[in-house]
């Protein structure tokens, strides 16, 4: 490869370098780093993480996002265990002692509700995306705290803990989801028309509509499928934690939004893989990890990883110097409407 | 071409704030007696002054088209770290042992305001960073450093002198409500009547413009980031003085009830419109269906319910508002589209 | 007054301007004189040279040789700077002004007056604005806010801004924008009052009719040369039209025919107020017509119609004998009704993605296999197949669509509207803003198409371009069709069609 080649190849694959880079550092600093247990807990730390970010991915790539995504775990996390608990104390339920499947139907369902309340409310009323999910994140987080009073639900139920507590073989069940839904939003995103179609979106909506893609009905989709999946998350979370507190997920939008985008999925939209995107979810939790190994305080931790974001990104915004500055340059300053230099036609007449 | 004065609907489109909040004070001044009592106006007044603080240094960053979502994290490190200053080492004050003096901690507490605010707008003006990222990243690392400070511990025993500024009186009026309305009849002479104030409405409204008028975007940018840090930093005062003890999770959450606020006052989040006098009534509408809904009763937790919904429906008919104001044919509508696009 | 090569002194004198861009010669020794008051045209094509020389002038881009001469003074080397201290100022279709503001903010802006006190003077800013705007003979309150005014009341603000700061000569840069007739009077009157005070304008427009409605003179540009400074009363439009497209190469002659073929779409009746009346049209597999008239006589918005990004309206539309109907462009693909968007950046090409997801996007759902995943060797057979059909060039398949050139954008966007297998072709200008090489290949590709069966309908004012390509030409004028031209009588010219255009001619 030539020398010229290598810096874009690097900043290409950026989230796998500094991946690399992190996993050799704490290998060479930290004693048991490197085993396989630990690598094992790393993944299965990142697996709420990791489903609310595929979820997130979605809508990023279609040009919007879902702030309330982050109640929306909370919300369905704490239904999730209430409604299969008995009232009072000492679980503080709802008492109606669900059957855990029939719970966790409900909770999907509600997910996707949410979603498709998000999605009906950007496309069809036209409020904007900010608002209409930051309400619902204010709005759905009340909700919660209202179920409960704010008290937290225990999980006996071991069907239902089994998504954070269970094992296949000698796999957490967290991380076989984690991965297998990765490898599925990818295939998804990259090999089905769905996907396809969800990329020419974010890209260009009014390009995508001209090509007979429907951006509203897609739009109103991928919000569905952001609250599934958040919904999702909300009994994972709940379920390895054996309770639900009505502040389940609090604030996790932020590191959400900075794994999405330092695994190179762009906040405008069209760009960027879920690949990319579980790469972002992996660098976050290995540095935590990480740190914790070298007896780093908790405190540090949070620090350290916001800085790691910053870089990440100073280094993505110098990217477009290295690689087809035309790009940038066409981008930023579009091409007036049939103005280029070459457009060659004069209009004999007038209105 | 002289525009006729009138048109109903879009004057109810500007003032929707206050007619809000008037439908707001009527339904829970009907709903319970003591709602329209001196005491419970001032207490919603208290209880907005660090939300209403918060607000300005947000409003200043909107207006210019930029958020600064780390303003949260600057509250709480500020708070945090001034309240470690002030104390003493060990349980039970959880202090640094310094026990500096309050007007120097002050001092300092605007000092981290600012260079917060500084590294912001240097990294979105400088190194033409998206501001999203920016700021969402130093959320993060500003709300670490809170935590790393005194260890997630929480801070107590402040001096009173410093703790005046939240819960003393001047006469009948708390110096926190004092403060908070002076600085938004400040912020709004800025924003109104100084030709910096102008410019932030130019770059918000149409950068290049404003580029072609004399204005430099980028310092006045910056300057916005700055008025942002060092609000946070007047708030953590306050709030400091409100709570009487410093604890590291203060205003973790805040930064979308702050955003909240500024839009449902008609700031937009595009950048170039809406008034800080607009903001303020989004501060007070949100303060007083907290109040209100305490009255009547309502379980604190359905309170952020309905504040939700309220600023959904604030946003629903601002979204149709489109429809009663100016030409807005489709080609408009689609030229709009095509410039958001490429924008 | 209007006498260009009188002895006056002139206000400015542009003297062996050159301009070089990479690899393009884009001004030669261009000679160019303004006098006080006048009102000059300045047309040509695009590419022709018109806003280089403007921006040569306003500093934009320094010459590379010659000199700028305003008011006896001599600059070899123009800065924004010193052309604006000069009072010289561009009215550009970008507009300079902030929406969200009031008029008088506008005006001031940047400038704000402020009292002793330091506070912004808002009831000076008011007061001034409002006399300016008398002086100027404007009637607007300066409270208004600029984003409820029209197109042409924003143009004449930004020229009363321009004004305000001592502006002398005054270039409006109307390029591709066109306004309402009554927003043109408005316009038009207002530059009439200022040129009385001495203000010089320089109009540049694709719109002929206006050169002659407003101009005392007009300068022609072709290929970066002046070709000739001209009193407006000395010229007819087609005279005018001669001199802007030279002795052209003819790009490429299709062979005009009288299509008998089966009948592909029939229009019956159709109607959408605002957008057009009881249209009959009637189409036969591989034919080409060509659709020609005003901007808003309706000739864009029937496509759109058709397509189903704006409604389709009453009246019947028979499709190969059926009925059709489109309720978005999902529908008329469906039905095998492409369309081809006049603005290619807006609604054409999906610039950030690559070649080949472009080219599939229409059908992609029906590349699936029946696991519903994208059959990747049948997709990449389309495209490389359909790349090589257009002639696209590129490395590979996987490029953004973004970093091709605007021909090479364009045939993409043949190409995916090729892949459908259209019945009906619907082209929005589909040679604006290419080369001339693309253009001559993209016309070959049309006629290609029509070769093959599809009926094709070329939506254009490029009336010379329409003539060599189409079979018929229909000619709409507000909402209607008013003639019809075979272009392979000899007896259809171009000033024919033109006065159908212009709505001068006995209605078909």
């Amino acid at each position: 490869m030539r020398f010229s080649k290598i810096i874009p190849f690097l900043l290409n694959n950026l989230i796998w370098f500094l991946l690399l880079g992190v996993i050799i550092f704490f290998g060479l600093t930290t004693d048991n780093f490197l085993a396989p247990n630990n690598f094992a807990n790393i993944l299965f730390n990142a697996s709420v993480l990791g489903v609310l970010v595929i979820g997130q991915s979605f809508t990023l790539l279609t040009g919007n996002f879902d702030l309330s995504a982050e109640s929306t775990l909370g919300l369905c996390g704490l239904l999730g265990v209430w409604l299969i608990t008995s009232a009072g104390a000492p679980r503080y339920g709802s008492g109606w002692m669900l059957p855990p499947i029939l719970s966790i139907l409900v909770i999907l369902v509600i997910g996707m509700l949410i979603g498709w309340l998000n999605g009906v409310l950007i496309t069809k009323l036209k409020v904007n995306n900010f608002v209409v999910t930051l309400a619902m994140l204010i709005t759905i987080r009340g909700l919660t705290l209202l179920i409960n009073n704010g008290q937290t639900a225990y999980s006996i139920s071991d069907e239902y803990n089994w998504l954070g507590m269970g094992k296949l073989g000698s796999v957490p069940v967290p991380v076989v989801v984690l991965l297998l839904f990765f490898v599925v939003a990818h295939i998804i995103t990259t090999y089905t028309p769905f996907g396809r179609e969800l990329y020419s979106i974010g890209a260009n909506r009014n390009a995508a509509l001209a090509s007979g893609v429907k951006p509203d009905r897609r739009i109103i989709q991928v919000y569905m499928i952001s609250g599934l999946l958040a919904a999702f998350a909300g009994w994972m979370l709940s379920a390895r934690l054996t309770n639900a507190m009505s502040s389940m997920g609090k604030g996790m939008i932020f590191e959400v939004f900075a794994a999405a985008v330092i695994g190179g999925i762009s906040l405008k939209g069209g760009q960027g893989s879920l690949i990319g995107a579980l790469g972002g979810v992996l660098l976050l939790t290995t540095i935590g990890a990480g740190l914790n190994l070298m007896d780093v305080s908790v405190y540090w931790i949070q620090a350290i990883r916001g800085l790691i974001i910053l870089v990440a990104m100073l280094i993505e915004a110098q990217k477009v110097r290295y690689i087809a500055p035309t790009a940038i340059a066409s981008r930023t300053a579009p091409t007036p409407l049939a103005s280029g230099p070459t457009s060659g036609e004069t209009h004999v007449h007038s209105n | 071409m002289r525009i006729t004065k009138g048109a109903v609907l879009p004057r109810l489109f500007d003032n929707l704030i206050w007619i809000l909040l008037l439908a707001a004070v009527a339904t829970f001044s009907l709903s319970s007696d003591r709602f329209l009592t001196a005491d419970n106006l001032t207490n919603i007044l208290i209880h907005s002054s660090v939300l209403g603080i918060m607000v300005i240094g947000q409003s200043f960053t909107l207006i210019t088209g930029n958020f600064d979502l780390s303003a949260e994290s600057s509250l709480g490190l500020i708070a945090v770290g001034g309240a470690f200053l002030l104390t003493a080492a060990g349980e039970p004050s959880n202090g640094s042992g310094l026990q500096l003096n309050p007007i120097l901690t002050i001092v300092v507490m605007l000092g981290v305001g600012l260079v917060i605010g500084w590294i912001n707008g240097f990294l979105i003006t400088h190194l033409k960073m998206n501001n999203f990222i920016v700021t969402l990243s130093m959320l993060i690392i500003v709300r670490g450093l809170a935590f790393l400070i005194t260890q997630g511990k929480t801070v107590t025993n402040l001096p009173e002198s410093f703790k005046a500024l939240g819960h003393e009186s001047i006469g009948p009026f708390p110096i926190s409500v004092v403060v908070v309305l002076v600085a938004f009849l400040l912020a709004y002479i800025v924003t109104r009547y100084t030709r910096f104030g102008r410019d932030l409405y130019a770059i918000g409204g149409n950068r290049d413009a404003a580029l072609a008028s004399g204005i430099d975007p980028d310092r006045r940018i910056r300057q916005v980031y700055l008025i942002s840090g060092a609000m946070a930093a007047l708030a953590a005062w306050i709030e400091l003085g409100r709570l009487g003890v410093g604890a590291t999770r203060i205003g973790e959450g805040m930064i979308f009830e702050i955003q909240a606020a500024a839009v449902i006052g008609g700031i937009s989040l595009f950048g170039g419109r809406g008034t800080m006098i607009g903001a303020l009534g989004g501060v007070l509408l949100l303060s007083s269906i907290d109040s209100g809904l305490n009255l009547m009763r309502v379980s604190g937790f359905a309170i952020d319910m309905v504040r939700g919904i309220v600023i959904l429906l604030a946003m629903l008919i601002d979204a149709q508002k489109a429809r009663y104001k100016g030409p807005s044919t489709a080609s408009t509508v689609i030229a709009t589209q095509l410039k958001a696009r490429t924008g | 007054m209007s006498d260009a090569i009188s002895a006056q002194p002139f206000m400015v004198e542009m003297r062996k301007i050159t301009k070089d861009f990479p690899g393009v010669r884009a001004l030669t020794d261009i000679d160019f004189r303004l006098q006080p008051g006048e009102l000059r045209g300045l047309v040509g094509k695009n590419g022709a040279g018109k806003s280089t020389l403007m921006n040569v002038l306003t500093g934009v881009y320094p010459s590379d040789s010659g000199e700028i001469v305003v008011r006896g003074k001599a600059y070899t080397r123009m800065t924004t700077t010193i052309s604006r201290q000069l009072g010289i100022a561009c009215v550009h279709q970008h507009s300079q002004l902030v929406p969200p503001l009031s008029i008088a903010e506008n005006v001031f802006c940047g400038n704000l007056p402020t009292t002793k006190l330091g506070l912004v003077d808002w009831a000076k800013i008011h007061r001034e604005t409002d006399e300016r705007l008398k002086r100027l003979g404007l009637d607007i309150d300066g409270l208004r806010k600029v984003e409820g005014l029209s197109v042409a009341e924003r143009q004449i603000i930004e020229i009363a801004k321009a004004l305000f700061a001592d502006a002398e000569v005054i270039i409006l840069d109307e390029a591709t924008a066109p306004l309402p007739k009554n927003e043109v009077e408005m316009l038009f009157n207002f530059v009439r009052r200022q040129r009385e005070r001495g203000v010089a304008f320089i109009y540049i427009s694709h719109y002929l009719e206006e050169i002659f409605e407003l101009c005392d003179t007009v300068t022609v540009m072709k290929d970066g040369r002046n070709i000739g400074d001209f009193k407006v009363a000395d010229l007819t439009q087609p005279d005018l039209i001669r001199l802007i497209s030279g002795s052209e190469v003819e790009l490429f002659k299709h062979a005009a025919r009288t299509v008998n073929g089966k009948v592909m779409l029939n229009i019956q009746g159709l109607n959408r107020p605002g957008a057009y009346n009881h249209l009959d049209l009637t189409i036969r597999k591989g034919e080409i017509i060509g659709l020609t008239g005003l901007e808003g006589c309706g000739k864009d918005a029937l496509a759109r119609g058709l397509f189903g990004l704006e409604p389709m309206g009453e009246g019947q539309v028979l499709l190969e004998g059926k009925p059709y109907r489109a309720s978005d462009p999902r529908a008329a693909l469906n039905h095998g009704v492409a369309y081809l968007p006049r603005d290619r950046h807006g609604f054409g090409i999906v610039g950030l993605r690559s070649i080949r997801e472009n080219i599939t996007l229409p059908i992609i759902s029906r590349l699936a296999n029946r696991l519903g995943f994208i059959a990747t060797t049948k997709e990449t057979e389309l495209v490389s197949q359909l790349i090589r059909k257009l002639n696209v060039k590129t490395t590979s398949m996987n490029q953004a669509v973004q970093f091709l050139s605007g021909g090479n954008q364009q045939k993409v966007v043949f190409a995916k509207l090729a892949s459908v297998n259209p019945r009906v072709l619907l082209l929005d200008e589909p040679t604006q803003g290419v080369d001339v090489q693309a253009k001559t290949e993209i016309l070959k590709i049309v006629d290609q198409l029509s070769l093959e069966g599809v009926a094709v309908v070329v939506i254009s004012e490029e009336i010379r371009e329409l003539l060599d390509t189409c079979d018929r030409i229909l000619v709409m004028f507000k909402g209607q069709i008013v003639a019809e031209f075979q272009t392979g009588d000899p007896a259809t010219t171009v000033e024919h069609i033109l006065n159908a255009v212009e709505g001068t001619a006995q209605p078909r």
